[in-house]
């Protein structure tokens, strides 16, 4: 009598979380110093290096997806208003999800390692080619551009203080043992903050054991987590922590929690007149990752791949009904701007959506005054101001919303005040370019490359570019003077402020620069590391 | 040289990574992370070879890191499970109780779901995984569910909620996607159509290579094909792989179907001998087999009795029902076999195994018109319901 063959035979209890190729780290996209023969777009998704540097997993498929369009002339008398904000996210949605589509670049490889890199929707058509992993090579296209591509193992470009932010967002995981199902230890009901809180004693730096929270990071060899102590897990206390000379004590330390690791990943060259049939009137680049895996069934109805194809490895196949192919596949993870999941969407499963992240922008602006009740505070006791309007609290705040309506009039300065650059370099051309505005950089989760600036972040990501520190300056008050100049995106990687603060370690909250030179030239991520 | 199967490959990964966590993982001072890992990979491994000592090994290291470990519920929903394996549903009751987040989470709602089902409470069971599902569409919940509706006779409902769960599935989770096509096929089975579950039990091979449970499972459907060569080699590799005394008991069965009495006898005593020995060590989960065993192996009727009124004072369901009616039937109390299958029918379950004694019994007691009914719907189910087929 079958009565007890049940499901529960095969369940996995939790044990299938691996890292996985699925696990998109980052989106860079900036014009190309290279002109020669027009202009240039260099795009590069980096992913986890399963199974191993420069080894593709092929049950993967990622795609790059690619939405040219002119820049946005600002209106002058612009309101400043939940309304105005919901106008443009309304806009936004109009825009995603009707009738233009984005162009793609599909790629899969197959068990020898050859990948097949599929050119979707473009304007000169279709098309697919076959080529080698691990090396620079030119892909000519069907209208007579060439684009450069590397598919492969790269040194991994992200340089962060990942611990630091960790201790930032009281993110018990990256420091306890803590239980799958104990859903509520995660980000813990303590404020957010830049600061150390008096007796926060579950994240605050422990000197006898320097390198708690730093998991499987080169270079601290401490990784082990330790047993969440009995609850609750919340903080009562009323002031930020300070040592016996006076000082604040950061929760960055500015280690590269990165340094030594590796990489796969997708970079691309491609003209921009390959991108839009207008190079002169589409001058942003809209572009964002995901990573899809095979489905179960499909995987076992595999077809081996058409002879023609073997035969012919560039063709043109505008006539293949490609999303049969996509029907294969499980949409896992997107990536378009940095923080914008980790930071903004709380890293839930559900909410992997890249640029049809609209339907989170109320979740984006009561997100953003949860964010700014814990790091505002933390900014204005160093003596710096901020743009988040927290009642000029002496202490960060554990406060959560359940209406943007509620949350906006906190965080509308934070929402559209607009982003100071650190000077001029990144407009080259001095054209008239509006500033960016968190509201516009994080919705869509698109990376939108102005072909007309250098493509340092907002404006595309560079590698150099130094984002997660970036992030944090949303919150500094961009009318606001520091020696003299107005705040901008980089003030926190200034030196000289730190040095005048009174805050130990005396450090920018992440590292300056990456463990490896950038090469100047494709592929432009480092070499990987032998060992990473 | 052969390449490795799925299943070897998965296993040797296991054991490397065993063999990785040194053998004083569970020393003082205890790293959290290590021992959870250790402990995990005992689980998988135990689920993997389905060997039940490798599963009773694993909890021994659970009970122990539950003593030393402050934040147990991730051990007590391992242990929970291992309970539920083993049928001691009051244990899985008080391990999910041990943490009010285990409890309320879609993973220990599930289980409390299947507790339900197994305890009788079928109104619940259903609405308990109806509300998992709305919280989260996993691949294991929609097979849940669609394990009730093809026990409840929505045989569509069944099919698209396995078809669901299965496109859930990743290439990164094969063997999960195997189990499902086996119950797929089961399904197809359990009503006669071979063709369709032997084309469920091929994708299962295909998804996931080297797995005994494909195996044994391919081995029914041959011997119900008539095949009988062939299912018997196939009993046979099972058994050498994992000498589980149900299978014995299967291949026994077989043998005497086909009229080998003297093989069969050989691992009939040895399946018995088996049950016997685990119920001794005080394990509840052959009882249901040991019901069956003596219901239509032995034909002894008072031992079957024995046997079911012990599994049902542990799951009250229409299956353990049945079980004793049919006992009781064995054993010629016939009113009181009507009575219990009765009592099972009245759960709602469509099942040919269940109609065919239903029918049975009511003949036995005098009622052709019922057992006539019965007989039909039974055939209705399953036209080839006669055929071979082994208790699960």
């Amino acid at each position: 009598m079958a009565d007890h063959n049940d499901p529960n035979a095969v369940n996995s209890i939790f044990s299938d979380i691996d890292v996985s190729a699925a696990d998109l780290y980052d989106l860079f996209g900036f014009p190309s110093s290279d002109t020669d023969g027009g202009e240039k777009v260099v795009i590069a998704l980096t992913f986890a290096s399963v199974p191993e540097t420069g080894v593709f997993d092929t049950d993967m498929l990622y795609r790059i997806l690619i939405s040219p369009d002119p820049r946005v002339a600002r209106e002058q008398d612009e309101e400043h208003s939940l309304k105005s904000l919901l106008r443009y996210f309304d806009a936004v949605k109009e825009k995603y999800l009707g009738p233009s589509k984005a162009a793609e670049i599909r790629v899969t490889v197959d068990e020898s390692q050859r990948a097949t890199v599929k050119f979707i929707d473009f304007p000169g058509g279709s098309f697919q080619t076959v080529v080698d992993t691990n090396k620079v090579l030119n892909i000519d296209t069907p209208d007579g551009h060439t684009i450069k591509a590397y598919l492969g193992g790269r040194d991994d470009a992200f340089f962060n203080d990942l611990t630091g932010f960790f201790r930032s967002i009281n993110y018990a995981p990256q420091f306890y043992y803590v239980p799958q199902t104990m859903t509520s230890a995660r980000e813990l009901k303590i404020p957010k903050t830049l600061l150390e809180l008096e007796g926060n004693d579950l994240f605050n730096f422990d000197p006898a054991d320097p390198d708690w929270g730093y998991l499987h990071v080169n270079g601290k060899p401490n990784g082990s987590k330790r047993e969440l102590p009995p609850g609750p897990y919340t903080w009562t206390g009323d002031r930020f922590r300070k040592d016996e000379n006076g000082n604040y004590r950061f929760v960055y330390s500015g280690y590269d929690c990165q340094q030594g690791k590796n990489i796969n990943g997708i970079i691309l060259e491609i003209p921009l007149a390959f991108i839009t049939r207008s190079p002169a009137r589409d001058r942003i680049v809209n572009t964002w990752g995901e990573s899809w895996v095979l489905k179960a069934a499909d995987k076992i109805e595999t077809i081996p791949d058409h002879p023609f194809w073997l035969e012919n490895p560039l063709a043109v196949v505008g006539a293949l009904k490609l999303d049969d192919e996509l029907k294969r596949y499980k949409l896992v993870d997107t990536d378009g701007q940095p923080f914008a999941d980790a930071g903004l969407s709380e890293r839930e499963d559900s909410r992997q959506l890249g640029a049809n992240n609209f339907w989170l922008a109320p979740t984006f602006v009561k997100r953003l005054a949860h964010l700014g009740w814990g790091f505002a505070p933390s900014i204005t006791a160093l003596g710096l101001q901020s743009s988040f309007d927290h009642d000029n609290s002496p202490v960060s705040v554990h406060k959560t919303y359940a209406t943007a309506v509620a949350a906006f009039p906190r965080a509308k300065r934070t929402l559209f005040q607009e982003l100071n650059m650190p000077d001029d370099s990144w407009n080259p051309k001095g054209l008239n370019i509006p500033l960016r505005r968190s509201f516009e950089i994080f919705i869509p989760n698109v990376c939108a490359i102005d072909m007309d600036t250098t493509g340092t972040w907002p404006y595309g990501r560079r590698p150099e570019d130094q984002v997660a520190t970036r992030f944090l300056s949303l919150f500094l008050d961009m009318s606001a003077e520091f020696n003299g100049r107005k705040y901008h995106i980089d003030l926190l990687n200034d030196m000289s402020l730190w040095a005048a603060a009174p805050i130990e370690p005396k450090t920018p909250p992440n590292p300056l620069k990456n463990d490896k030179e950038f090469l100047s030239h494709f592929p432009y991520l480092a070499d990987p590391w032998v060992s990473g | 040289m052969n390449k490795p199967t799925d299943f070897d490959t998965e296993l040797a990964r296991i054991d490397k990574e065993l063999a990785g966590l040194d053998a004083n993982v569970l020393a003082a001072p205890l790293s959290i992370e290590r021992a959870m890992r250790y402990v995990y990979l005992l689980y998988q491994r135990a689920s993997l070879t389905g060997r039940l000592d490798e599963l009773t090994t694993a909890e021994t290291v659970i009970d122990r890191l539950i003593a030393e470990v402050r934040n147990p519920s991730d051990l007590y929903f391992l242990k929970a499970n291992i309970d539920f394996k083993f049928h001691r549903l009051s244990d899985v009751r008080r391990d999910l109780e041990s943490d009010r987040e285990l409890h309320d989470s879609p993973q220990g709602r599930a289980l409390l779901a299947d507790l339900d089902f197994q305890e009788g409470r079928y109104a619940e069971a259903r609405a308990g995984y109806e509300s998992v599902i709305r919280d989260e569409r996993t691949w294991d919940a929609l097979a849940r569910l669609a394990h009730f509706e093809s026990k409840m006779g929505d045989l569509d409902a069944a099919e698209r909620l396995y078809t669901e769960a299965a496109d859930e599935l990743t290439a990164k989770q094969m063997r999960h996607y195997a189990w499902l096509e086996l119950q797929r096929g089961l399904l197809d089975l359990t009503h006669g159509r071979r063709e369709e579950a032997r084309s469920h039990y091929r994708r299962a091979e295909r998804a996931y290579s080297g797995y005994w449970m494909v195996e044994e499972h391919m081995a029914e459907l041959l011997a119900a094909e008539g095949k009988y060569d062939d299912a018997v080699a196939l009993y046979q590799k099972v058994i050498a792989r994992l000498p589980r005394p149900e299978f014995k008991q299967g291949l026994g069965e077989l043998y005497e179907y086909i009229g080998e009495t003297e093989k069969a006898q050989a691992f009939y005593e040895s399946a018995l001998t088996d049950y016997l020995a685990s119920a001794q060590r005080g394990e509840v989960h052959y009882y249901h087999h040991l019901v069956d065993f003596y219901a239509d192996v032995r034909r002894d009727g008072a031992e079957a009795v024995h046997w079911a009124l012990k599994d049902l004072e542990l799951r009250d369901n229409y299956a353990t029902r049945a079980a004793l009616a049919w006992a009781l039937y064995r054993a010629d109390r016939i009113a009181e076999a009507l009575a219990e299958i009765n009592r099972a029918l009245s759960a709602g379950a469509q099942d040919a195994h269940l109609f065919l004694r239903a029918g049975r019994i009511h003949r036995a007691a005098g009622l052709e018109a019922d057992a006539d009914r019965y007989a039909q719907m039974a055939a209705a189910l399953n036209p080839r319901h006669q055929s071979f087929h082994v208790h699960r």
